[in-house]
């Protein structure tokens, strides 16, 4: 089952650290947001794939807005 | 003499006997299907079914159990509200629960004498209290019975601030009187059907012409995001394992060591890039005991955690700031969440952690808009006139007012270390640099150039302002391996001394 990876905070994306078909390890950077000068990780929770990226760097993102989808293993 | 072959078998119940029983049998789930049924329907437990999953068999000494409504064309069992003395896995409590079957669970003139009676002993017992908090408020049938009016409930209730502890449970509706009993708890435990609010629908519709369900009105969502709810669970038995593992911190430290955390992580959790941020929960699993730790408000001015936790199976209260949320700056809600958890801890004799990392407070007009001054006020109020002992762990920022409220050296931790990642100052280094070196950096005109400069000066004064550097001019106690760091703490919580027994109140504990 494929799950969405939503944003923690309404901030900016910062760098995408994956693309579609990427296989990545749990506690791996998934994509890396700025805030208060800060650099905001959003890992991986579990080994997954990455299904689909659905935002750009530099965009502006709202809270819980969807930025990946994912089918963990 | 010859016995009479038709006497009755003296064990057995006489009629006066029978009839008493039978009263209290119909106050009982199995003699009232109807209202378990409808209960049922709405995915709740009964009121005596969450006592008989919480309270230790056998140990419930239930008080009015045979209470009627004073208006007496009502039908009541116990008048709606079940309570009695019992023990939570061998720790006794107080136990005052609304029966949602019984008027919508409404306040009543007898149910609120029943409770007076109860906070009273509570009181001059000293028992931990669980409240399970449900129904409507005021039960407005008894609108007509003279009575005095002189429900103590809601006094006796603030009255047990600070001297005992007590956790609420909302699971369903609960409005007006009901909430404010809930409002009064030190801690709350919330479920999904929780619809929890000062004025219910009715009185909404009346003072403002909206039409709204309970649940639209005070959704738990919207509560754990306001803070006004400590906990949210997936159920009502996951709300009796959380008032049981609640109430295990208040009990001292106990004769069971806590199982030791995983550590490897800790030494590479605060990132070499300064600029990036990391989850200080991940810190916490590191230091206490595997599945000790309760966060309280997590949803609530993220920015800061709030957790209890058990550290060798001794309780403790942490306090850290969350780099993952405005940088780890105290903002007036972090400042509320921080001031209201110190009191908390004080209360009850919960020795403190603080994890430090914190550029400082939030700024910025619209902070300054929430009162930032008075809010932040609020935490070196509660923490230095506390006198539970406290240590102090520096991640990395150690920033302005923000690091001195986080258990700087001013506010006489015990213990205060660093990790070699600490680094301190008045300011950050970069927005010092640029008031420092103003002259200098304004004479480059080349953005990227200056931008060079300003780095390499804000390195320069980081420099001087390390861990290392600060042990050095002995501002820190110590510098530690990040993976000793639960080593410490065990060491600081050994170094205290015994807990006078106590006999009454040590101070009240915010609501807020």
């Amino acid at each position: 089952m494929s799950l969405e990876i939503r944003s923690v905070v309404s901030e900016t994306i910062y760098q995408i650290e994956v693309t579609t078909g990427d296989r990545v390890k749990s506690g791996d950077d998934l994509v890396i947001l700025e805030s208060m000068k800060m650099e905001i990780p959003i890992v991986a929770e579990a080994d997954s794939t990455i299904v689909a990226v659905r935002c750009n760097e530099g965009d502006s993102v709202i809270e819980e807005q969807v930025l990946l989808i994912v089918e963990p293993d | 003499m010859s016995l009479k072959k038709d006497v009755q078998d003296p064990a057995a119940a006489r009629q006066d006997l029978a009839e008493v029983l039978a009263a209290k049998a119909n106050t009982l789930d199995e003699n009232r299907p109807k209202a378990i049924a409808k209960r049922a329907k709405t995915g709740h437990q009964t009121i005596r079914q969450n006592i008989e999953r919480l309270i230790d068999k056998g140990s419930f000494q239930e008080y009015g159990q045979l209470a009627e409504p004073a208006f007496k064309s009502l039908e009541g069992p116990a008048d709606g509200l079940v309570m009695g003395t019992g023990t939570v896995s061998g720790c006794r409590v107080g136990f005052m629960g609304y029966d949602y079957t019984v008027h919508a669970g409404t306040q009543s003139i007898i149910n609120h004498a029943k409770a007076d009676r109860f906070l009273h002993l509570v009181e001059s017992l000293r028992l931990p209290l669980v409240l399970w908090a449900a129904g409507g408020g005021w039960r407005p049938y008894e609108n007509h019975i003279n009575s005095r009016d002189y429900e103590e409930t809601f006094a006796m209730m603030a009255r047990l601030s600070g001297l005992v502890p007590t956790v609420g449970v909302v699971s369903g509706r609960c409005f007006a009187g009901n909430a404010n009993l809930a409002g009064l708890c030190d801690t709350l435990i919330a479920t999904p059907k929780a619809a929890l609010g000062m004025g219910g629908p009715p009185l909404v519709e009346a003072a403002l012409g909206l039409t709204l369900t309970p649940e639209e009105l005070g959704p738990a969502e919207m509560h754990e995001a306001c803070g006004a709810i400590d906990v949210l669970v997936a159920d009502e038995q996951e709300a009796i394992n959380c008032v049981r593992l609640y109430l295990d911190y208040f009990r001292g430290a106990g004769s069971q060591l806590g199982s030791d955390p995983d550590i490897s992580l800790l030494r590479s959790l605060v990132p070499e890039n300064p600029r990036r941020a990391y989850d200080v929960r991940k810190v916490i699993e590191g230091v206490a005991d595997q599945g000790s730790i309760l966060e309280l408000r997590p949803k609530f001015a993220r920015s800061v955690v709030t957790a209890l936790v058990k550290v060798n199976g001794t309780p403790m209260g942490v306090l850290a700031n969350q780099p993952m949320f405005l940088a780890g700056a105290i903002d007036s809600p972090a400042s509320d969440k921080l001031a209201r958890f110190i009191q908390l801890c004080d209360a009850h004799d919960i020795p403190m952690l603080y994890l430090c990392d914190t550029p400082g407070l939030m700024v910025g007009p619209e902070v300054e808009a929430t009162a930032l001054v008075r809010h932040s006020s609020r935490i070196l109020n509660a923490a230095i006139n506390a006198t539970t002992p406290f240590m102090t762990v520096i991640l990395r920022k150690a920033y302005g007012l923000g690091q001195y409220m986080m258990g700087a050296l001013p506010l006489r931790p015990a213990l205060l270390v660093g990790w070699p990642t600490a680094e301190f100052g008045a300011m950050g280094f970069e927005g010092a640099v640029k008031i420092t070196h103003k002259n200098e950096l304004e004479l480059i005109t080349e953005k990227k150039v200056r931008q060079v400069r300003e780095r390499e000066l804000a390195d320069e004064l980081r420099a001087h302002n390390t861990a290392l550097g600060l042990a050095g001019s002995y501002e820190l106690d110590a510098v530690i391996d990040p993976a000793d760091t639960r080593e410490l703490v065990i060491r600081f919580l050994v170094s205290l001394p015994p807990l006078a027994p106590r006999t009454g109140r040590k101070r009240t504990i915010d609501n807020w």
